[in-house]
């Protein structure tokens, strides 16, 4: 953060500058979450209506669209699912990415190297080829149109990206406090654990938003890897059971999208004073 | 896991007993190294190597979805470049890519440094500007979907109203430079808090020591971002580029569900267009070419990529 | 009645001690304890009470024959990727919904249903003849035709009177009238974009003016020739006198959004819109009617989609499955099956298609006549895998569209040629 002694006029401006800026984007970025949140709450006739106003509510906030997405849809269910996939298959890459990341941003052996640019490699096949092989996996793991199809599989597309951005946290840890904890009689394991661990917390804060939020808006392998209604997860169930031909039960799906982020907001939510603090932290040590 | 320093002495004075005997094997650098990555590579020996094979194989055989075929090398390959539908993909990819790739960077690092500044009401601006990122994409494009609707588009309806427009409004979905814009435009949307907040933490551990000296010496806030700030940022802008790099090159929702590659193919990515041939159509030998047809370009910018990181 | 069940009970049973003695990895709990399961993988239909009463006669099936009866239904542009995953790990469900060229596409790996089919056949005096081309593979029955959904125009007749029109009944006359609607502020809508619709309409304008895709032989193309540069022509007038350029990003929401908007006139296009129109109540409903598709100097042609049934080779209930087509075909269960699809779901057997439900709705009575000027696709061919592959590409939408974006017809003709010959030419070796 960039403080010094300076004047409060130019602090001032700077707070100006700083909000005038942040205009466009937070426009930019919010507008079509707004857009979807008021069409959520339209009634049919206005939002087919070429007369009405697209930019609010003219005719009454309505509540059927929520109301059909309960009733008529396992809604809870899927978000449930959504939840124990992501909070399970996120954990999982974490403590894989979090060893992986260690050994190869500090540990010198052979083939480093090498290791870390095949983990790479793996992101260059589009899930859209790679989920028809992987679903013969998932078969001959005895775990198809279950969740655990979804929990083993999601870290393959986390963990290379997660080591990667763990990997640069560690690295910015300085040598020496680390071999001075080994000459000090600590294990490898413990000056993992108790050095390099408490310094990476941004990274790790990081995999865990990146994580979250990609297991939950998957979409491929959540189709096809599972059948049953009630083990769908939230996006495929939405999109399956509103998009009926060329039907859109529009509200009704703005519905689920608002109500689909809530769970990945609130963790962001959560996470962001952790984030903050532990920025902070990080500034102060210096 | 973790002895007490009494066990240590005990273990370097007295008797090895077979516990401290593996205790010691485990702390030799090599083999704890190895045995940290070995979860990391059963899944990708498990889960990647035989689906990312068979991917490999399905793009160099006459794969059919109803049936395996056989070896054909190269041919699927030389077939799509023949086919004009293809070679109108592959540089619909580039066009994209490169577009979105530097709007989401010079974006990304610029809304980066605004997030980094001390305001008020932080915590909230950040959530709000991470919320396209946050939003299911499936959902999220839909909704797009419906701001660019050749009939009901809110886009259209507001710039008109503000005189930027005559009635009815560009056609979006169906005109192929606006239907190019309106892919970029929501792929830039969704990719934006990813770049901002990856760079944002990157910032945030550029140590307070730098600015100050810096200022000291009298430089501008412009030399200070030149000279400091990007230098450092370099490491985690290359790996947050090439990531975005490989996702924007083999985006698929938001083309597949705004335009379905047209309007006559103007859109089409690699991805898209893969599924159309490979799925819908059913040849899946040839669908797989396209997934794959960029593998041996990225690989290279991978290495190359990786290569330069980690020598910083 | 008692002696089959009681037979099919012991064979059951039996099945089941086989498989529970047997080390199977896929097993996941032994036979014994479980219900043996029938799983079907169908769409959401378009009327969500459809798939109610599909499931609802699913629970009687199941009471019926003691078993478990699953029905998963997923939107329909998600199938193919669900299709294609289930054929390369030769396990999921046991029936799933198939359309267009499905059952040449996964030919091998079909079970063949020709004795049903047969049965069914001279029970209900016979299949449409489109609907049983679709079916028929070099190698037998590879699906059962389930039901068709009719494809007529669907027009709002306020709009019409207030042009002082009558209806059109040949596409020429839709380009008359539509020229004058459209100075009226309510131009009609053919899609001429990356969906199916636009490939169902232009199927039926060509055969309207006798211009083809593929000879009859299947492999040789038949785009270029002056039928088709007729229907290139006509598109392209169309395009330029009654209809708005927005149809080139239609997709196959759009046509419906459009007429119950109330600005479109006319477009092509089944009865979901006037479904949804009387389920939302709204009053635009009292104004779209529908009549048949319009004919053309060559006769009046129409392609109607098609939804048909197919079992799994790998599936291990293949006698249950066919049970359980018997059972929804059976008269009482199909014309509920109808009933509950609002006239939606139109038989493919001659005479389970005079339910009263078309014939007592004024604007539903012309819908069930189509069959009777309806093709499978890519006639005069038999339907094929390059057929297939020429609609889900989109290659004659886009070639109108190459057309009607400026590029002169010839040139539109000769990239259309090229691409349906580069369809036939990967075609699907199959065996026999």
């Amino acid at each position: 953060m960039i403080t010094g002694v300076r004047s409060r006029g130019t602090r001032l401006r700077s707070t100006v500058f700083g909000y005038a800026n942040l205009v466009p984007f937070v426009f930019f970025a919010l507008f079509p979450f707004y857009f979807m949140l008021i069409t959520s709450f339209k009634s049919n006739a206005e939002l087919y209506s070429l007369k009405s106003v697209p930019l609010w509510i003219q005719s009454g906030v309505i509540t059927d669209h929520y109301r059909y997405l309960f009733a008529r849809t396992e809604f809870l269910t899927w978000i449930g699912n959504s939840l124990i996939i992501s909070v399970a298959a996120t954990g999982i890459s974490l403590v894989i990415s979090l060893l992986a990341g260690y050994s190869l941003a500090r540990l010198r052996f052979p083939g480093v190297g090498s290791f870390g640019t095949a983990v790479f490699i793996t992101y260059l096949v589009p899930p859209t080829l790679l989920f028809l092989p992987l679903s013969q996996v998932v078969v001959w793991l005895g775990i198809a149109d279950t969740i655990w199809a979804l929990i083993v599989t999601y870290p393959t597309f986390l963990v290379p990206f997660s080591t990667w951005l763990l990997m640069g946290y560690f690295r910015t840890i300085p040598r020496e406090i680390e071999e001075c904890a080994l000459v000090d009689g600590a294990s490898r394991m413990q000056t993992l654990l108790r050095i390099a661990l408490p310094m990476a917390i941004p990274g790790i804060v990081c995999v865990v938003l990146f994580g979250f939020t990609l297991t939950w808006n998957e979409f491929i392998y959540a189709l096809t890897f599972i059948s049953q209604s009630t083990n769908k997860t939230a996006i495929v169930g939405v999109t399956a059971d509103l998009i009926r031909g060329d039907i859109y039960y529009w509200g009704s799906l703005m519905a689920g999208a608002v109500l689909a982020s809530v769970p990945v907001v609130a963790c962001y939510v959560f996470f962001l004073d952790y984030y903050v603090s532990g920025l902070t932290a990080g500034a102060v040590k210096g | 896991m973790a002895i007490g320093s009494r066990a240590l002495q005990a273990a370097a004075v007295g008797v090895p007993s077979r516990f401290a005997r593996v205790r010691e094997w485990w702390e030799q650098e090599h083999v704890f190294g190895y045995g940290l990555i070995l979860p990391a590579f059963v899944l990708i020996a498990c889960l990647v190597a035989y689906p990312f094979g068979m991917a490999i194989y399905f793009s160099l055989s006459d794969y059919w979805v109803g049936s395996p075929g056989s070896f054909v090398g190269f041919g699927n390959f030389l077939e799509i470049v023949r086919n004009e539908v293809f070679r109108q993909a592959v540089w619909n990819s580039f066009v994209f890519t490169a577009i979105a790739l530097t709007c989401k960077a010079v974006l990304g690092v610029w809304l980066a440094l605004l997030l980094a500044r001390n305001l008020r009401g932080k915590r909230l601006l950040r959530g709000a500007v991470l919320l396209p990122w946050v939003i299911p994409t499936a959902l999220s494009t839909l909704g797009w979907g419906w701001m660019f609707d050749s009939l009901y588009s809110v886009v259209n309806w507001t710039g008109i109203r503000l005189g930027l427009m005559t009635a009815p409004g560009p056609n979006w979905l169906g005109m192929s430079t606006y239907a190019m814009a309106a892919v970029i435009t929501v792929n830039v949307w969704r990719g934006l808090p990813f770049f901002a907040i990856t760079v944002l933490a990157g910032l945030v551990s550029i140590p307070r020591e730098y600015y100050e000296a810096a200022e000291v010496d009298g430089a501008s806030s412009f030399a200070r971002f030149w000279h400091v700030t990007l230098p450092l940022l370099k490491p985690v802008l290359a790996v947050v580029i090439l990531f975005s790099t490989i996702f924007t090159f083999n985006d698929f929702n938001i083309v597949y569900v705004l335009t379905r590659g047209g309007p006559v193919n103007t859109t089409h990515l690699f991805a898209t267009l893969a599924y159309q041939v490979g799925l819908q159509g059913g040849n899946l030998g040839q669908g797989a070419a396209i997934s794959l047809f960029m593998l041996p370009m990225l690989g290279m910018v991978v290495f190359f990529q990786l290569r330069y990181i980690r020598r910083e | 009645m008692t002696a089959r069940v009681s037979r099919r009970r012991f064979l059951q049973a039996s099945a089941g001690a086989v498989a529970g003695l047997s080390v199977s990895v896929l097993d996941r709990a032994p036979a014994l304890a479980q219900k043996r399961e029938l799983s079907f993988l169908s769409w959401n239909h378009f009327v969500p009470a459809a798939d109610d009463e599909l499931r609802r006669q699913a629970e009687v099936f199941s009471k019926q024959a003691g078993v478990t009866v699953r029905v998963d239904t997923i939107a329909h542009l998600q199938l193919p990727a669900k299709r294609a995953a289930e054929a390369q790990s030769q396990s999921g469900h046991d029936m799933l919904l198939t359309a267009d060229a499905d059952p040449f596409l996964f030919e091998n790996q079909l079970a063949d249903m020709g004795d049903l089919v047969d049965d069914l056949g001279k029970k209900w005096g016979g299949w449409y003849p489109f609907a049983a081309e679709s079916c028929q593979t070099k190698s037998g029955w590879k699906a059962v035709p389930w039901f068709w959904i009719s494809f007529p125009a669907t027009y709002n007749m306020a709009h019409f009177k207030k042009a002082g029109l009558e209806y059109p009944k040949s596409w020429a006359e839709l380009l008359q009238h539509g020229k004058a609607l459209k100075k009226q502020g309510n131009p009609v809508g053919i899609a001429i974009s990356h969906c199916g619709d636009s490939v169902t309409t232009y199927w039926s304008i060509a055969w309207c003016h006798g211009a083809k895709v593929l000879e009859a032989d299947g492999k040789t193309p038949a785009i270029n020739s002056d039928k088709t540069a007729a229907v290139i022509e006509y598109y392209k007038e169309l395009y330029r006198d009654a209809m708005d350029p927005e149809v080139l990003a239609w997709d196959d929401a759009s046509n419906n959004r459009g007429i119950l908007s109330g600005k479109y006139s006319w477009i092509h296009n089944p009865i979901s819109p006037y479904n949804a129109a009387l389920k939302e109540k709204m009053p635009i409903a009292d104004d779209i009617n529908h009549h048949p598709s319009p004919a053309g100097p060559a006769g009046t042609h129409s392609a109607p989609p098609i939804n048909m049934i197919s079992v799994w080779k790998f599936s291990k209930n293949i006698p249950l499955a066919t049970e359980f087509l018997k059972f929804l075909f059976q008269k009482e269960n199909y014309d509920a099956w109808i009933v509950a699809g609002n006239a939606f779901n139109h038989p493919p057997l001659r005479h389970l298609a005079d339910h009263p439900i078309w014939a007592r709705n004024p604007k539903f009575a012309m819908l069930p006549k189509e069959a009777e000027f309806a093709h499978p696709r890519g006639w005069p061919a038999k339907p094929n895998d390059a057929v297939g592959r020429i609609e889900v590409n989109y290659v004659l939408p886009d070639m109108v569209a190459k057309a009607v974006n400026g590029m002169p017809t010839k040139r539109a003709m000769e990239w259309g040629q090229d691409q349906v010959a580069q369809a036939v030419k990967g075609q699907l070796k199959t065996s026999g």
